[in-house]
């Protein structure tokens, strides 16, 4: 028999029949910063329920590294968070020259730490571009597109790309500056600052800015160590971790620089930490650029660096000559990369990179392990979008500043 | 929030103000088809392979350098040796530029620079043939970039700069510009 009118009613008001308001945000809608696909359960438009659903931008990125050498995996993790591929670069040359027991010139250590920052501006540039235009202000955008445009220049300047730039190598990095890049670089520190305070005064006190994120998206400190974040969204919760200061690495004991911190945890605080963080990358970048003068003509890659054709097996020479041929035939098998593992970490602009590699002794890596902060991040959004209207969500992607591609790898 | 500023909408203004600044700044916009903007030399681009001036061939050695290099592995070569001189020569060089990743490691590698990523980025195709280029097609995309080319041409991947001596094969560290 058909439900009469009656049961009907019955049903919808009753609250455990009645079924929540089902949504699937993206994985096209632009906001969502690539192909990341949230499936929301709606009371009206208050979040019941959220889950992410990742994988779409699945490239399998680490089983791919353990089918090539260890120099040709490099060029993947380019991709990994595409807008800051300089600082994934240097996380994984440095978990390799840590295998290997390399030492890296001090001129190299400082090229790396020069684009480390570069990237790390043009990532928060291209965070501050989107975060605005989701929430609703057109020119910051279009203002950020404009600077970022000058560093993907610079960019090319140093290594011909501009985005997947594959700058540093194990051991090092591929080329040295040129004066000119070095002068370009000095005029866009000098500079820099006064654009930031542009950007401030834009959005700054804004008051639709300020409604769209004081007390948005509120993590408390312990909440936000419990849940993993890292980096500028860690420390807009006012806890000062940056791995950076905590375990230097490249030039960065070499240099000054203040790590920011939030008071509210709100996504106004994280905005906040990210402006300063950039005008600390420019003060970084300056400092690098006046100790650049003092290692001129030094070399770029380290002693004993692997070659970029490097072997898959390597045989030592004989211990013994052979009677005829000497020491030109080849005996024992010896590793090419120390057998072993490791665990280095950098802090990314999205938040702390680690690499975990494992070595068996050949050419190719047995085993790579990426810690991506996205995805960790993404993991938080449930927890962090609970209780907020849909048009929040927008804002709470943004301020965890995720990308999809060193998420789902 | 400040009542001055609620009540006068200064920071709005402010905001407008800036705006209205940039107006009168010179724009930055590089209107593309019609103007470009300047590559940097050594822009990792379409692939050539270098014409030796001298014998009118090609450059490589056909060592496999390259292919062994190759992340994503989009070089095919094929050698024989030349039943009259005895030498070896390339009989086939392809390279599927659909799957390259730009990285550049094949001009790094090679001893003689055979190989070179010009600052030639306009190319696309209809079809995957278009941009699948064989030796012919890579040597005349070579003499199509030489003509925009002041020459010498020499690309810093040919020998990096900083990079020690010692290090480089020995034909790389007396390299000259073509
Ligand atoms: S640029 Fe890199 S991916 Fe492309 S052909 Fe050369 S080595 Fe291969
Ligand atoms: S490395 Fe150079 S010489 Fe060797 S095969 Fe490749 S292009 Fe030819």
């Amino acid at each position: 028999m058909a439900p009469t009118l009656e049961l009907y009613t019955r049903k919808i008001g009753h609250p455990e029949w009645e079924e929540p308001f089902v949504v699937n945000m993206g994985p096209q809608h632009p906001s969502t910063h690539g192909v990341l696909r949230l499936y929301l359960e709606l009371d009206g438009e208050t979040v019941v329920r959220c889950d992410p659903r990742i994988g779409y931008l699945h490239r399998g990125l680490e089983k791919l590294s353990e089918n090539m050498t260890y120099t040709q995996a490099m060029v993947l993790t380019d991709r990994l968070d595409y807008i800051s591929s300089a600082a994934n670069n240097t996380g994984y040359c440095l978990a390799v020259e840590k295998l290997l027991g390399l030492e890296v010139p001090r001129r190299a250590r400082l090229l790396r730490t020069i684009v480390c920052e570069m990237a790390r501006i043009s990532s928060h540039l291209l965070w501050l571009a989107t975060h605005a235009l989701d929430i609703g202000a057109m020119t910051v955008f279009l203002y950020c597109f404009r600077d970022r445009e000058w560093l993907l220049d610079i960019y090319e300047k140093i290594c011909g790309a501009r985005l997947t730039v594959s700058y540093p190598r194990i051991g090092g990095v591929r080329l040295d500056f040129t004066s000119e890049i070095i002068d370009e670089l000095y005029q866009f520190t000098e500079e820099f600052p006064t654009r930031i305070t542009d950007y401030e005064t834009l959005i700054d006190v804004n008051r639709i800015w300020l409604r769209r994120t004081k007390g948005i998206a509120v993590v408390p400190p312990e909440k936000a160590l419990n849940m993993g974040l890292t980096g500028p969204s860690l420390r807009g919760s006012g806890v000062p971790y940056d791995v950076r200061k905590f375990r230097p690495y490249d030039a960065y004991d070499e240099v000054e620089f203040e790590v920011p911190v939030g008071k509210n945890g709100d996504t106004y605080d994280r905005y906040r930490v990210r402006m300063e963080e950039m005008r600390q990358a420019n003060r970084i970048i300056r400092q690098c650029l006046d100790k650049l003068a003092q290692t001129e003509g030094e070399p770029v890659v380290a002693e004993g660096a692997p070659d970029l054709l490097m072997p898959e097996k390597k045989k030592a020479p004989r211990a013994v000559p052979h009677p005829k041929k000497g020491f030109m035939v080849k005996g024992e098998e010896v590793p090419v990369v120390p057998e072993g593992e490791v665990y280095v970490s950098i802090e990314a602009p999205k938040g702390e990179l680690g690499y975990y590699i494992v070595s068996d002794g050949s050419g190719k890596p047995w085993r790579v392990r990426v810690r991506a902060p996205s995805f960790v991040h993404i993991s938080a959004i449930p927890e962090m979008v609970k209780g907020h209207m849909v048009a929040d969500i927008i804002a709470v992607i943004g301020t965890l500043d995720v990308v999809l591609g060193e998420c789902d790898r | 929030m400040n009542p001055i500023r609620t009540i006068f909408l200064t920071e709005i203004g402010k905001g407008l103000w800036l705006t209205l600044r940039k107006m009168f700044s010179r724009p930055v916009t590089v209107q593309y088809p019609e103007e470009r903007k300047p590559v940097a030399p050594g822009f990792r681009g379409r692939h050539a392979l270098v014409r030796d001036p001298e014998t009118g061939r090609e450059r490589c050695i056909g060592c496999l350098r390259c292919a062994k290099v190759c992340p994503s592995r989009c070089i095919y070569i094929e050698t024989e040796r030349d039943p009259e001189t005895k030498r070896m020569v390339v009989k086939r060089y392809e390279v599927e530029v659909l799957r390259c990743v730009f990285c550049g490691y094949c001009e790094e590698v090679c001893p003689v620079n055979a190989i070179v990523l010009t600052e030639f980025y306009e190319y696309v195709g209809y079809r995957r043939e278009d941009l699948y280029f064989d030796k012919e097609r890579l040597l005349a995309n070579w003499d199509e970039f030489l003509t925009t080319q002041k020459r010498p041409y020499f690309n810093p991947y040919w020998k990096p700069r900083g990079v020690p001596e010692k290090m480089l094969p020995a034909p790389k560290r007396k390299a000259e510009g073509v």
